[in-house]
Parts: C-alpha cells; sequence; structure tokens
C-alpha cells in the first residue's frame, strides 16, 4: 500500500485520490439509499400491521408514506455532506506537494564481458586502463581495472582507496567530473578479483597536452581551463569531498573542450571539524606547505594549492616546484612564495615538522629578498591573474581564496574574456589510438609513516640573491 | 541530495524475500534478521564504532539479503563482513584481528547477547580463545564476503541516515531548546536504532526524511515523553503524507511485539545466543519441514565451513562442562 504511493508521481496520486473518493461517495450514496429503502419496507410493514387494526387510517398511512419518502428524498444531500466534510479536512495532502526523493535501487554487478576492448591507454601506478566499446549500445568508453594486491586482498581485504574512488565517483554528477557508468566483474563471480570501473571515455590528459603543443595555451584558454576545474573542485568541496591529488596528468580534456577532473584514488569524504587525516596524500609536485610541515589537521585550502600548481604549470607548460624530496619541495615553495613569517602564517611554527626548520632571519633580511616572486616568474600575467595565483600559492592556507571565491575572481572578467568550450582548439588524440607515453610526475604517496624532514637548514636559500646583480636603488623586474 | 536520500529496495527484490529463498518460513526469516542485527549492534559498540558506522552496516547487511540468498553463508560472517566493510570505507577503520576477536567472543557462550540473563559465575575466557588457524579460516571468510557483497551491491556503499536529519527536523519544531527535551530527542534516536533491527527492513522501503518523522511521532506519543506537537499536519513540512507516517509508526512500534511471538514460536531463538545455520536446521527438523538449501555457491566451501562452526560449537560445549 505504502508502496504504491512512493513509485507513483504525485498528479497519479492526485487523480487516484480523487478516483477512490468518488468510489466512496458513490458506495456512500447506495448505502444511504439502502437505508432509506429498509426503513420505507420497515414503515410499510408497520403500516400493513396497522391497516389490518384500523383499516379506516388507510389514507392518513398513505399520506404519511408519502410524507415519509420525500423527506428520505430531503434528508439524502445533506447526509452526504456530513459525512464527507471531515473526511476532506483530514485528508488535506491533496493541494499539498511533497517533495519526491528518487535515488534508484541496486542489483549485483555486471560481467565485464558485456565490453569489447579496443585498446589499451596507460598502465600506470593505479593500474590498468583501456578504452573499449560496450558491445550493448557501441558507446566507447574507458575501462580502469582496479588494481588489487593479492596478498593485501587476503589480509585486508579490498583497498580501501578503489573502493572509496567508486563510491565517490558513484555519487558524483557534475560536467566538469569525469563520470563513472558502472563498476563490472570479471566473468567468475564466485571470488571477485577482478573490478572495472567502467568511466567515460575522454581523449586526453592536460600532461600530454602540456607536453606536446608547441605553443602555450593563449591566456583565453587558460581562463577556460581554470574556470572549469574551479568548477569541479567547487562542486567536490561543496559536496564534503576532498580530491588530494588534483595535478595535470589527472586532469582529462575532451575534444570539446571540457575538462574532467579524475582519479579519485587518493579522494575522501571530510566533515566539519576535520577527522583526523593521513599527511601522506598528493603527489610531491602538488603538495602543500602545511602538508609538507607534517599539519594533521587539514582540509580544502590543499586542493586550492594543487590549483595554484596546476595555473603555474599551464601558463609555463613546466611543472612549477617540481622538487626531488619533501626538503627539496618546501625549498622551492619558500623560493617562490617567500618564507613564511609569524604575521603571514600564524601558528607555523607549531607543525611538527616546522620545529626543525633553520629559516634565515627575517630581521637581517629585507622584505623584499624574502618576499613572492611570484609577480616576477609569471609577467605576462595581469595583475589580477596574479594576484589570484599569489592567493592560491599563500603558504598560510586559511588566506588562499576556495573554489568559490576563485570562481568570482576579478581575472576571470577581466578581457581576454575565457574562451568558450566549443572554440576550443582540438589535439591528436593519444588515449584514442595510440599507447599512451609513461608520465615522469611522480605518484602519490603509498601507504606507509610519513617521513619526517629532520633537521633541516633552509638559512642558505635566499643567501644568493643579495648578491643578484641590481642597480642602485632600481631594479628591472628579470623576465 | 547524495547526503539526504538512499536507493530503495523494488517491489519485485521484496516480493522475492519472502516468496522464494527455498522453504524458509518467513518467521525463521525475521529471527535470523533480528538476531543478526543485534549481533552486528553488539559488535560495533565493542569495537567502539560510531553508531553511524554501525547502522550504515546494517543497512548494507539488509541490502545485501534482499539480493543473495540468507543461508549462503553463515549469519555472523555477514554481519562480521558488512561491518568491516563500512568501517573501512569511513574514518573509522578497524583491524580484521579486531573483528575476529569481537566476533568470537560474541559468538561464544561468555557473551550474554542473545540470551536470557548472565551467568553469575565469571566468564571463561578460554571460551572465546581464537586459535591461529580459526582466525586465519574467519579472516579469509570476510574478506570473501566482502567482496560478494560489494559485487551484489553493484559496489554502491552509500548510505544516508535519517539519525542527523532527525535532529533538524526536532530543532525546526523548536524541540532542542533546553535539556528537558533532551529526553525526546533521545527517544526518537532510539526509534530510528530499533528500526535497524526491525525485519520489515524499513530503511529499505522509505527514505531517510520519512524515517525520521516517523520517529519523532512515535516519541513524541510515547505516554512518558507525551509531547506536544502541532495540530495541523507538520509531517507534510517534510515532505512526507499520513499514510506513509501511519505505516512506519506501525513499524516501528511493532517490533517489540515481534520479537515476543518469535520467542513463543521459535525454540532456540534468545536462549543460546547467536542464532547459526545450523540451529535453523535443527527447526526446520522440529517443524517437520524439510531445508531446501538455497545456496548457490560451491558446497564443498560450504562443507569445510560447516565442519569447523561444528567443531567451535563442540569444544564450546566442552568447556562448559
Amino acid at each position: 500500500m505504502a508502496s504504491k504511493s512512493r513509485w507513483a508521481n504525485t498528479e497519479e496520486d492526485a487523480a487516484l485520490d480523487a478516483k477512490l473518493k468518488k468510489e466512496k461517495e458513490e458506495k456512500k450514496r447506495l448505502k444511504a439509499e439502502k437505508a432509506a429503502k429498509a426503513e420505507q419496507e420497515r414503515q410499510r410493514a408497520a403500516a400493513e400491521a396497522a391497516r389490518q387494526r384500523e383499516s379506516q387510517a388507510q389514507q392518513q398511512q398513505q399520506q404519511q408514506q408519502q410524507q415519509q419518502g420525500e423527506e428520505a428524498q430531503n434528508d439524502r444531500p445533506p447526509a452526504k455532506r456530513r459525512k464527507i466534510t471531515p473526511e476532506r479536512e483530514d485528508g488535506g495532502t491533496e493541494n499539498t506537494k511533497l517533495l519526491r526523493f528518487e535515488a534508484g535501487g541496486w542489483a549485483p554487478s555486471r560481467s565485464v564481458e558485456n565490453y569489447d576492448k579496443l585498446n589499451d591507454i596507460e598502465e600506470g601506478a593505479y593500474g590498468w586502463v583501456a578504452r573499449a566499446k560496450e558491445i550493448g549500445t557501441g558507446k566507447v568508453v574507458a575501462l580502469k581495472r582496479l588494481k588489487i594486491d593479492n596478498t593485501e586482498l587476503s589480509q585486508t581485504g579490498l583497498p580501501e582507496t578503489g573502493l572509496r574512488e567508486i563510491q565517490i565517483l558513484k555519487d558524483c554528477s557534475h560536467k566538469n567530473i569525469v563520470g563513472l557508468q558502472e563498476v563490472v566483474v570479471g566473468e567468475d563471480t564466485s571470488r571477485i578479483e577482478n573490478i572495472f570501473l567502467v568511466l567515460e571515455f575522454v581523449e586526453h590528459d592536460l600532461k600530454s597536452i602540456l607536453e606536446d603543443m608547441p605553443e602555450p595555451f593563449l591566456a583565453s584558454e587558460v581562463k577556460t581551463l581554470l574556470l572549469q576545474l574551479a568548477g569541479g573542485v567547487a562542486y567536490l568541496h561543496e559536496n564534503w569531498i576532498l580530491h588530494r591529488d588534483l595535478k595535470t596528468s589527472n586532469l582529462l580534456l575532451n575534444n570539446r573542450g571540457q575538462l574532467k577532473i579524475a582519479d579519485f584514488g587518493m579522494a575522501r569524504y571530510v566533515g566539519d571539524p576535520p577527522p583526523k587525516l593521513t599527511q601522506l596524500v598528493v603527489t610531491l609536485w602538488y603538495r602543500a606547505p602545511e602538508l609538507l610541515l607534517g599539519t594533521k589537521t587539514y582540509g580544502a585550502p590543499i586542493d586550492m594549492w594543487s590549483v595554484g600548481c596546476i595555473f603555474g604549470e599551464i601558463l609555463t607548460r613546466e611543472p612549477l616546484l617540481p622538487g626531488k624530496n619533501e626538503v627539496d619541495t618546501l625549498t622551492r615553495i619558500f623560493e617562490l612564495c617567500g618564507i613564511p613569517t609569524d604575521e603571514s602564517w600564524p601558528g607555523f611554527r607549531r607543525l611538527p615538522n616546522a620545529r626543525s626548520l633553520r629559516l634565515p632571519p627575517s630581521k637581517n633580511v629585507s622584505a623584499s629578498s624574502t618576499g613572492s616572486i611570484i609577480r616576477a616568474k609569471f609577467p605576462l600575467l595581469t595583475a589580477a591573474g596574479s594576484a589570484l595565483l599569489s592567493g592560491l600559492l599563500s603558504l598560510n592556507p586559511d588566506t588562499r581564496p576556495t573554489a568559490k571565491e576563485m570562481l568570482q575572481h576579478e581575472y576571470f572578467r577581466q578581457d581576454p574574456k575565457p574562451k568558450h568550450e566549443a572554440m576550443f582548439p582540438t589535439f591528436p588524440s593519444k588515449a584514442g589510438q595510440e599507447r599512451r607515453r609513461r608520465h615522469d610526475t611522480p605518484n602519490a604517496p603509498g601507504r606507509g609513516q610519513a617521513a619526517a624532514l629532520g633537521a633541516v637548514d633552509f638559512s642558505g636559500i635566499f643567501a644568493g640573491r643579495e648578491k643578484e646583480e641590481r642597480g642602485g636603488g632600481f631594479s628591472l623586474r628579470m623576465v | 541530495m547524495a547526503h539526504m536520500t538512499n536507493p530503495l529496495a523494488t517491489v519485485d527484490q521484496l516480493y522475492r524475500r519472502t516468496s522464494s529463498y527455498g522453504a524458509l518460513p518467513s518467521d525463521l526469516q525475521d529471527a535470523i534478521f533480528f538476531a543478526t542485527q543485534s549481533l552486528t549492534q553488539a559488535a560495533g559498540l565493542l569495537l567502539r564504532l560510531p553508531q553511524s558506522v554501525t547502522a550504515q552496516a546494517s543497512v548494507v547487511l539488509t541490502r545485501y539479503w534482499l539480493e543473495d540468498s540468507l543461508l549462503a553463508n553463515e549469519f555472523s560472517d555477514v554481519s562480521a563482513a558488512s561491518l568491516f566493510l563500512v568501517a573501512k570505507l569511513g574514518a573509522h577503520p578497524c583491524r580484521p584481528r579486531d573483528v575476529c576477536n569481537v566476533y568470537a567472543y560474541l559468538l561464544s557462550p561468555a557473551s550474554p547477547l542473545l540470551r536470557p540473563k548472565l551467568s553469575p559465575s565469571e566468564p571463561d575466557p578460554s571460551s572465546y580463545y581464537l586459535s591461529e588457524s580459526a582466525y586465519a579460516a574467519f579472516q579469509a571468510r570476510i574478506m570473501r564476503l566482502e567482496a560478494r557483497i560489494l559485487y551484489t551491491l553493484s559496489f554502491d556503499t552509500h548510505v544516508a541516515l535519517p539519525h542527523s536529519l532527525a535532529v533538524t527536523y526536532l530543532q525546526a519544531l523548536d524541540f532542542c531548546g533546553d535539556s528537558s527535551r533532551a529526553k525526546i530527542t533521545r527517544r526518537v534516536i532510539a526509534y530510528l536504532n530499533s528500526a535497524l533491527l526491525s525485519p520489515q527492513m524499513l530503511y529499505l522501503t522509505h527514505q531517510p526524511n520519512a524515517l525520521a518523522v516517523a520517529a519523532i511521532y512515535s516519541a513524541a506519543r510515547d505516554p512518558e515523553i507525551s509531547a506536544k506537537m502541532p495540530e495541523c499536519p507538520w509531517w507534510e513540512v517534510f515532505d512526507v503524507d499520513r499514510e506513509e507516517l501511519g505505516f512506519l509508526v506501525v513499524g516501528m512500534r511493532s517490533l517489540e511485539g515481534l520479537v515476543r511471538k518469535l520467542q513463543e514460536d521459535f525454540n532456540g531463538f534468545n536462549k543460546n545466543g547467536m542464532i547459526t545455520r545450523d540451529d535453523i536446521n535443527t527447526e526446520m527438523i522440529r517443524r517437520g519441514l524439510k531445508i531446501t538449501n538455497g545456496t548457490n555457491t560451491g558446497t564443498g566451501d560450504m562443507d569445510e565451513e560447516e565442519l569447523m562452526m561444528r567443531s567451535l560449537d563442540a569444544r564450546a560445549e566442552r568447556m562448559d562442562e
């Protein structure tokens, strides 16, 4: 009974209700009629008996009978009204529009045999990806096989990173996030060992495009890419998801100029206040300084730092901070963004790895030589653009703009305006036909203990700057 | 919307549960369901998992059983696998070793779970000692079942719980102002948690908003609470119609009676701890019914499990003496 109203939409419901009501009324009317008839019958019987006793009262009786009939006739409509009014008050749902939440159901996974493999795309740290065609529909998809370690499988079961990726992708629906069509398994379902994600096929990844393109993206194209990236990240953060591995090789681009965030192997749901999270996240080159300094509580700003690194990489076609290890990365960060101070990043000294840092004494060195050189490094960027980039690459996570704020940034409103996606240039797709080159980007950290930085001496990194060529009180911006 | 909605069981799925599944009478199905969910709850407590994790595990388990045969696996294994899986995916993973230990204890005669009353003597720790080989076997079963559950649910483990919605609704109804109102909130949460144990599978047939409203309605109507609710049909504000509310209120309040009736009808229920497949077998024989094993997996695997369970049972009995 309850299920009926759940599946039907409200219009049908209303119609059904009305029909039921009508039937009820009809029944009631019939009942009333019957009752009236019975009453008449009874009266008639009584009259008959009376007639036998008093034949002379026959005329009177007939009159009475007529009267009775009239009364019954008159009685009927008011009786109906009386009975029905309270019901209408009770069942007041007729005019109320109730929201219905539909979220589908569940059924066992289909078999991978429903797909025909076309060609391999990539064999990376996260497993094997192939281009395939769904036999039933002819639709081209990307099949990503979940990498399963056999000893791990028997110890701790299926990898939670893979399962989290599936869950998060299933929950997401956004044009800038790669779509998960379904999850299929190998033919033998008695042991589930082969698990494949059926993803929407996207022709390129941003990393390969940047490596191969002879000329950098135009300013308008950069804005389109960044707007889409920020849009996707804003959606994730709004839904309490941290991606935790944003980098150019995880950003896909299709031939219609649409950017899609992919690879959610590191992603997870967070709450507010954030739960205890591992610091072993984000590929080194895109890792935020607070993570490198060993923070235990972090949030959305770590993704925004990665967005900043990607911004820089799109502009120059080179990774912005390609550190060899944690210390080297931190050195490069401080070289680019300046040395943190208690004013610019209150409390950073309390982070676990910050205690072993030896920073150049800020009072001896002028602010210009320890400040950010982002403006100088990207001379072609407008003031608004470099303000956004500097904001994203703020050492203090609290001062980085959120993805939502980024979308509203002045930079995107300035000329040149973002290029329409449909006007985007196209590129020859490697994933489409050829085997993709292996990237030399390091991978996101694996499981295990976070590496402590140890005692690191950063006091020397700005030593050279003082000696740089400089005119008397005037310096040309180095381009 | 994902945080407020759940996939719901189809009519077809619900019909299949009552009509097929071999010849298992529905009251035995209910007994299995209630006992297994109670076990999941108890294990969640002992593993110090937040109730949100345990509740999600219960829902995942229910969804799995709607698709796969009840008798395909030992009930306690299914419970352990769901709990392990959901805990792993959330912020509170637990080690397989801990899960094994907790279940070994809960299934042992030392545990008060589903037994009339605690024996006055100190529980004997050796009754829930887990040997290395028994641990390995348990772990292998859990891992296999984890994959099986995921496959059956097509890897969708998303569960939206009504608990936080209920608190929000209580706030909207101005019920969370002062501490005296804590009573109704506690009762609402109690109704929601009890509904997890109900074989009517309310979490699979209704969305969280409806469950939350029904729990609030029931709690407010309880004589010890008797909170004053608005005169108007306030449930419509939360997108629940009268018919749905009525159904859920009856469902939520019927659990106690249902369990009492099970106790009368089913010999082993609530007396000897957690129900096993052997208990169901015994009960079927007692009732003169033939058990048609609803398993679709290899039988060799089953025998091995049963043998091990029997040997464990035998050892437990010896220790009792």
